[in-house]
C-alpha cells in the first residue's frame, strides 16, 4: 500500500486534517451549546451526528474519489455491527435472545466490547475486500447494482437467519458507549483516513480515473487497483461507523442499516458535496440540524404565541427537499470541490512570508538521453464489421525523431493511434517498440513507453494543473524506473509556461494551455514515444507555429521520439523529420517534408482533384473515437 | 435567404469559429471548403441551432433564428444532412423518411414519400429494410432524401462523399447539380474542394475558424489561399 | 405440473415488472435517466384507488382515473425536476430521480400517514379455476392477458405511429431526431406520458390484488423493474419485456426451490444471481448495440 511521500503532499494532508478537525470542533461546540438547552433527545443529537459523520465520510472515500455510485455500503455497517453485537452481548442475555440452535457457538462466546468491535470491523473489511474485487472490475451502473445487491442480501439474511440474528426481533443489550468521546474519536479517525487516502498514491490515482477513465489508462493507470483500495478503506470506515452507532443505541435490528439510513447518509453526502471531507462534514451538520429544526416544528411547538399543529414526517420532507433542491441548483453540493484545507494552507502561507517558489530551468543534467528503440508499425490493420478502417499500414519512427502521420478526413489517422495505444486491438499486423512487441490494454502499453494526447482534450479537469502532471510522474516513478531522472514536475510546468497556473483546476485553463498541459502530462510519463493526436486542432496560425517549437522542446527534454497526427500539412511540414501520408486507410506516400509537399498523390488526396482509389463504406462508421 | 453575421462559437475554452460572416442567396449552390478542423461542421451546427453561438447572428428568410431549436428551423424550411449521415440504423428506410415528414401537414406526408420513392428508386426497393443494413452509398441517399422530406427552402449538406466509392461520389455530385437545377438553395461542405468549386456558384474558404477567402468557384480555384490552406506553407 | 403452475405464476408477476421496465428502459433511451421515481406512479395510482373506493366509486371509473393520475404525475415530474437536469451526467440524473422518490415518500407520509390504507379488492382478484389438476388464479391469467395486450399496443404505437418512430429515433440519436424536426421537449414529455400509462396499467394489475396503499409501496416493484430493464439492456424495450418476465419466473422458481424456512431469502438469491450476471456481462443480457430495439 501507499504512504504520503513528498513534503507538498504531507503539507496538504496536514492542512486538510487540521482544517476539517477545527471545523468539526466548531460544529461539536455548537451542538453542545444547543444540547445543554434541554432534553435527552437533544443530548443524543451529538452522538448521532458524529456516528453518521463517520458513515458519511466512509461513503465519501469511495464515491467521492472514484465517481462510482454505491448504494450498498451500509451493508458493511450491518455486518460489523452484527459481529460486534453477537460477540459482546452478555452471555446471560444471549441465552434469552438466541435459541440453542445458534450457529458458530456464539451463545458461548463473550468478548470485551472493544475487542468485539475490532473483530466486527475486521470481518466487514474482509467482506469489502471480496466485494471490492468484483466492484472494481466493473464501472457505472453495474457497480452500483452490485453494491445494492450487498445491501439487499445482508438485509434478507439478517431478517431470515433467525438462529443467528433473532430476525426482526433484533439484538438488544449491546454494551453501550457512555458519552461522546468514542464517537468523536471515531469521527476524527474517519477524517484522518479520508485525508490520508486522498493524498495517498492510490487516492491520487483514483481521482485521475474519476476524472477520465480513458485518459487515466493512457497514463498507465490501471483502474482496478485504486478503485479496490478506495472500496476497502471506505468499507472499513463505514464498518467503524456502524459499530459506533450500534453501541451508542445499544440494540440492533436488520433495518438499522438498510434503506432509510442509506437515504439519510446519501442526502448528507450529496447536500454537502461528495468530493471533499469538508463537504461530508458540512452536509452531515446541515442535515442533522435541519432535521432537528423540522422535528421541533413538527412536534406542535408553542411558538410566536401560537400552538402549531403536529405534523408527522416533516424531517423526512426536509431531507428530500434539500436533496432535490441541491441537485437541481448546485449538483456538486454546497461545498462542491472546496476543502477547508485549502483555506488553512492559504492562511499559513500568508504568515510564512514569501516562501520562494522554485523557478526551475532545465539544466542539461535534467535531460533524458534518447532511447535507442524505434517504434514500428508492421502491416497494421483493423476491420470493423466489414469496414476496413486501416488497411495494412507500416511505418518506422526512429528514436528521437519527429514523425508525422497525416491524411485527409477519414483517412484512419486516429484509428492508427488507437491501434498503437491499445484502445483497439489490430486485426492484422503488429506493433513493436525496440525489440518487444507492444500489446495489451492501454495502461500496459503506456507503461511500456507509449504516451499519448487526445484530439478532443482529456485533461483531469477538476484536479490542479500540477497534479495532472504529478500523477503521471507518480506512475513513471513506479513503472518506468529505467527512464529515471530528467525534468521533474516543476520543470515540466515551467517548460509549458504553466508555473503560474499550477494550482488552478485544469478545466479553467484556456484551450492552448490545456493542450500544453496534456503534452506535459504525457511527457511526465517519461515515454520512449509521444503520440500527439492533432495537437493544433482549434488553434490559430500563430499558436500552431508556437506549438512546433514547444513540441520540439518537450521531446528533446525527455529524449522521446514523437509521432504526431495532424491534418494540417503546414504544421506537419514545419515540425517533422519524416512524414507518412494516409488516405482511405492506406499509406500513399512517405518521405521528408519537402518530398511530401511535392508529391502529386498527396496533393490530390487533399484537394480531391481526382477521385483516387476509394472504398465503399457501410453506414456504421466506427472509426472515430 | 440565409445570412450569417459575425458568428463566433466556442466549445468551452476552444473558440471554434471566429467572427464568421457569409450569405447565401435564393437558388444558389454555395460551397464551403477548408481543411479538416477548420470549423465547417461547427458552422453548420451553429446555423441550425445544435450549438449556441457565443455572439453574432443567423438570419433565415428574413427572421433572426440565432440559437433557435433545430426542430423549429426544419419547420421553417432549413434542413441539414449531417456529417456521417446519422441515419437511424434501427429504423427502416421508410420509417427514416416518415420521421422526417413530422413537420409537414398530414395530407402531404404520403406525397412526399412517393416523391422520394421516384427520386431514389434504390431506396424504394429497400423500403422495409433496417437502415443499418444499407451500403454507404444507399445510406447517403437516404440521408439526403430524409432531409428533402421536409421540402426545405435551404438545404445544408455536410461532407456527403466521405468514405464513398468513386461511382457513388459521382452520383452525389449529380444530385447536387440536380438540386440546383430544381431551384433549391444549397450550402455544401465538401472535402473534394476542386471538384465542388467546379459546380458551385460561389464558395467560401474556412481556415482555423475564420473565412480566409470567398468568391466564385473559378476565382477561388485560381487563388493561392485555397492551395495554401490545404497543403500548408504559412505565409 | 408444479412447473407449469410456477411458470404461470412467474409470468403473472413478471408482466407487472415488464410493464414498469419498459418505461424505465424507454426513459433511459431518450435521456439516459435511470428513473428511481418511476415506482411512485404506483403509489399515486394506489392512493387514487383508495380515495375513490372509499367513496364507493365504481371500478369502471376508478381504474381509468388511477391510470390518468399516473400519467399526470409522470409528466409533471419531468417538467418540474428532470427538465432542469436534462444535460447533466447520468450520475446526477440518477440521484435526482432518487431525490424525487424520497420526496414523494415523505409527502404521502405527511398527508396520509405511514400506515397502510386498505381498500376492498374486487372478487376476481382472488378466484381460481382448475384445469387438468392445475389450480390457476384468474388474476394471473388476466395479468398475462392485459400485459400481452399492452405489449401489443406498445409495439403497434412504436412501430406504426409517427410518435413511436420519433421516440425510437430520439432514443437512437437525439440530435439527429431534432434535425428532422422532432421537438425535444415534446418527445420527452410524450415518453414520460407513455411510461406513465404503462405504469398505470401495471399499477392496476398489481393493486387490485394488493388492495392497499402506503407511502413506500413503490420502492420494491421499482427496484425489480430497474433490474429487469438492466438485465434486458437499458434502452432496449424488447429486452425490458424479456427481462421483466424472466425476473418474475426466476423469482417464483427460486422461492419454490429454496428449502422451507429460508424462502425469505428469495430476493437475496435473485440479487446474487443478477450481480453475478453483471460481472460477466456488464452491458446486460442482450447487448443493446447488437440487439434490435423494439
Amino acid at each position: 500500500m501507499s504512504r504520503v511521500s513528498d513534503p507538498t503532499r504531507r503539507n496538504e494532508a496536514a492542512a486538510s486534517f487540521i482544517g476539517n478537525c477545527l471545523l468539526l470542533g466548531g460544529i461539536v461546540a455548537a451542538t453542545l451549546i444547543y444540547a445543554s438547552g434541554g432534553g435527552s433527545s437533544r443530548s443524543a443529537l451529538l452522538t448521532s451526528m458524529l456516528t453518521n459523520l463517520v458513515l458519511v465520510i466512509g461513503f465519501h472515500i469511495f464515491i467521492g474519489n472514484t465517481g462510482v455510485l454505491s448504494f450498498g455500503h451500509l451493508g458493511l455497517a450491518s455486518i460489523s455491527s452484527y459481529v460486534m453485537a453477537l460477540l459482546s452481548i452478555p452471555l446471560a442475555r444471549k441465552a434469552v435472545i438466541l435459541t440453542a440452535k445458534a450457529p458458530f457457538g456464539v451463545r458461548a462466546v463473550h468478548l470485551d466490547a472493544r475487542i468485539a468491535s475490532v473483530v466486527g470491523i475486521a470481518v466487514a473489511t474482509l467482506v469489502s475486500v471480496l466485494l471490492g474485487l468484483v466492484v472494481a472490475r466493473t464501472s457505472g451502473l453495474a457497480a452500483t447494482m452490485i453494491t445494492l445487491a450487498l445491501l439487499f442480501v445482508v438485509l434478507q439474511v439478517a431478517d431470515n437467519w433467525k438462529d443467528l440474528t433473532n430476525g426482526t426481533g433484533g439484538l438488544s443489550s449491546v454494551p453501550r458507549l457512555e458519552g461522546n468521546a468514542w464517537p468523536l474519536a471515531g469521527a476524527v479517525a474517519a477524517v484522518a483516513a479520508a485525508v490520508w487516502f486522498r493524498t495517498s498514491k492510490s487516492g491520487r490515482l483514483a481521482l485521475a480515473t474519476r476524472e477520465d477513465e480513458l485518459a487515466a489508462s493512457a497514463m498507465g493507470i490501471d483502474v482496478f487497483r485504486p478503485r479496490l483500495v478506495a472500496f476497502v478503506v471506505s468499507g472499513a470506515v463505514v464498518a467503524l461507523g456502524g459499530v459506533l452507532q450500534t453501541q451508542s443505541i445499544g440494540s440492533l435490528g436488520p433495518r438499522q442499516f438498510a434503506f432509510e439510513p442509506t437515504i439519510l447518509i446519501m442526502a448528507m453526502l450529496v447536500v454537502g458535496g461528495m468530493r471533499t471531507v469538508t463537504g461530508a462534514v458540512i452536509g452531515t451538520a446541515f442535515i442533522t440540524f435541519g432535521k432537528e429544526i423540522m422535528r421541533f416544528l413538527g412536534d406542535g411547538p408553542q411558538f410566536l404565541g401560537v400552538r402549531w399543529p403536529k405534523v408527522e414526517g416533516l424531517p423526512d420532507l426536509f431531507l428530500a427537499a434539500a436533496l432535490l433542491l441541491v441537485l437541481l441548483t448546485r449538483p456538486g453540493g454546497l461545498m462542491n470541490e472546496f476543502d477547508v484545507g485549502a483555506l488553512v494552507r492559504r492562511l499559513l502561507e500568508r504568515f510564512r512570508l514569501g516562501q520562494p517558489t522554485s523557478t526551475a530551468v532545465v539544466s542539461d543534467g535534467h535531460r533524458l538521453a534518447p532511447t535507442d528503440a524505434s517504434l514500428v508499425a508492421d502491416d497494421v490493420g483493423i476491420t470493423f464489421g466489414g469496414f476496413t478502417a486501416v488497411d495494412g499500414v507500416s511505418f518506422n519512427v526512429a528514436s528521437g525523431t519527429i514523425h508525422g502521420l497525416i491524411g485527409p478526413n477519414g483517412a484512419g489517422k486516429t484509428t492508427v493511434v488507437n491501434l498503437l495505444t491499445g484502445i483497439y486491438e489490430p486485426t492484422r499486423g503488429r506493433v513493436t517498440l525496440g525489440t518487444s512487441e507492444v500489446t495489451g490494454s492501454p495502461h500496459v502499453r503506456a507503461r511500456q513507453g507509449i504516451a499519448r494526447t487526445f484530439q478532443n482534450l482529456r485533461v483531469f479537469g477538476s484536479l490542479p494543473v500540477r497534479e495532472n502532471i504529478a500523477v503521471a510522474d507518480l506512475v513513471a516513478t513506479e513503472y518506468r524506473p529505467q527512464r529515471s531522472g530528467g525534468p521533474g514536475v516543476d520543470e515540466l510546468l515551467a517548460l509549458s509556461g504553466l508555473s503560474d497556473l499550477a494550482d488552478r483546476p485544469a478545466s479553467t485553463l484556456d484551450y492552448g494551455n490545456q493542450r500544453r498541459l496534456e503534452i506535459a502530462r504525457a511527457a511526465a510519463l517519461r515515454p520512449d514515444f509521444l503520440l500527439l493526436d492533432e495537437p493544433t486542432s482549434g488553434m490559430s496560425e500563430t499558436e500552431s507555429l508556437a506549438m512546433v517549437d514547444h513540441v520540439r522542446k518537450i521531446a528533446s527534454a525527455i529524449g522521446a521520439g514523437v509521432l504526431v497526427i495532424d491534418h494540417d500539412l503546414g504544421f506537419i511540414t514545419n515540425i517533422c523529420d519524416r512524414i507518412t501520408v494516409l488516405d482511405q486507410g492506406r499509406v500513399i506516400a512517405e518521405g521528408t517534408p519537402a518530398e511530401i509537399q511535392r508529391d502529386q498523390r498527396v496533393i490530390d488526396a487533399y484537394l480531391g482533384s481526382s477521385a483516387a482509389t476509394s472504398v465503399d463504406v457501410p453506414s456504421d462508421d466506427q472509426s472515430s473515437l | 435567404m440565409l445570412v450569417v453575421d459575425h458568428l463566433t462559437t466556442k466549445y468551452g475554452a476552444l473558440t471554434a469559429l471566429r467572427d464568421v460572416s457569409l450569405q447565401i442567396n435564393q437558388g444558389e449552390l454555395v460551397a464551403l471548403v477548408g481543411p479538416n478542423g477548420a470549423g465547417k461542421t461547427t458552422l453548420l451546427s451553429s446555423i441550425v441551432g445544435l450549438l449556441k453561438p457565443a455572439s453574432g447572428s443567423v438570419t433565415f428568410n428574413g427572421t433572426n433564428t440565432t440559437g433557435n431549436d433545430p426542430a423549429s428551423l426544419v419547420a421553417q424550411g432549413l434542413a441539414l444532412v449531417p456529417e456521417r449521415r446519422r441515419i437511424f440504423k434501427d429504423l427502416t428506410v421508410k420509417e427514416n423518411l416518415m420521421l422526417a415528414s413530422v413537420t409537414q401537414p398530414k395530407n402531404l406526408r404520403v406525397n412526399r414519400l412517393n416523391e422520394m420513392a421516384a427520386l431514389f428508386p434504390i431506396l424504394r426497393s429497400k423500403w422495409d429494410v433496417s437502415a443499418g443494413y444499407l451500403s454507404g452509398g444507399q445510406a447517403q441517399q437516404l440521408a439526403v432524401a430524409r432531409a428533402l422530406m421536409s421540402d426545405p427552402k435551404v438545404l445544408l449538406l455536410d461532407e456527403q462523399c466521405l468514405g464513398l466509392a468513386p461511382t457513388m461520389v459521382d452520383v452525389i455530385f449529380d444530385l447536387l447539380v440536380a438540386l440546383k437545377s430544381q431551384g433549391r438553395t444549397v450550402l455544401v461542405i465538401e472535402q473534394q474542394a476542386q471538384r465542388v468549386l467546379g459546380i458551385a456558384d460561389r464558395g467560401y474558404v474556412l481556415r482555423t475558424g475564420s473565412i480566409v477567402a470567398e468568391g466564385t468557384g473559378a476565382e477561388l480555384l485560381a487563388d493561392g489561399q485555397l492551395f495554401a490552406s490545404y497543403v500548408g506553407g504559412h505565409q | 405440473m408444479q412447473l407449469i403452475q410456477n411458470l404461470i405464476d412467474g409470468l403473472g408477476v413478471g408482466s407487472t415488472y415488464a410493464l414498469l421496465a419498459i418505461g424505465v428502459s424507454m426513459l433511459f433511451g431518450v435521456m439516459h435517466l435511470v428513473n428511481f421515481a418511476h415506482g411512485e406512479l404506483l403509489t399515486i395510482a394506489a392512493y387514487t384507488m383508495y380515495f375513490l373506493r372509499d367513496r364507493n366509486v365504481s371500478w369502471i371509473i376508478v381504474i381509468p382515473v388511477a391510470i390518468v393520475a399516473a400519467i399526470a404525475l409522470s409528466v409533471a415530474v419531468e417538467f418540474v425536476a428532470f427538465r432542469r437536469v436534462r444535460n447533466a451526467s447520468a450520475f446526477t440524473l440518477l440521484l435526482t430521480s432518487f431525490a424525487v422518490e424520497i420526496l414523494s415518500h415523505s409527502i404521502w407520509r405527511i398527508w396520509q400517514g405511514s400506515k397502510q390504507k386498505t381498500f376492498q379488492a374486487p372478487e376476481i382478484a382472488f378466484t381460481t379455476f382448475t384445469v387438468g389438476g392445475l389450480t390457476i388464479e384468474w388474476w394471473d391469467v388476466i395479468s398475462i392477458g392485459v400485459a400481452i395486450v399492452a405489449f401489443s399496443i406498445t409495439g403497434w404505437v412504436l412501430q406504426k405511429t409517427l410518435f413511436g418512430i420519433s421516440l425510437r429515433a430520439a432514443a437512437e440519436d437525439f440530435d439527429a431526431a431534432r434535425l428532422m424536426g422532432v421537438k425535444a421537449n415534446r418527445v420527452i414529455s410524450s415518453a414520460f406520458a407513455f411510461a406513465g400509462l404503462l405504469a398505470g396499467v401495471a399499477a392496476t394489475l398489481f393493486l387490485l390484488r394488493r388492495g392497499s396503499a402506503d407511502p413506500r409501496m413503490g420502492a420494491d416493484p421499482l427496484l425489480k423493474a430497474v433490474i429487469a430493464a438492466i438485465i434486458g439492456g437499458l434502452g432496449s424495450l424488447k429486452g425490458a419485456v424479456i427481462g421483466g418476465l424472466a425476473l418474475g419466473v426466476v423469482e417464483v422458481f427460486t422461492r419454490s426451490l429454496l428449502p422451507s424456512g429460508i424462502e425469505g431469502l428469495t430476493d437475496a438469491f435473485v440479487f446474487v444471481i443478477i450481480a453475478a450476471l453483471f460481472v460477466i456481462r456488464p452491458q446486460g443480457l442482450f447487448n443493446v448495440q447488437s440487439a434490435e430495439r423494439v
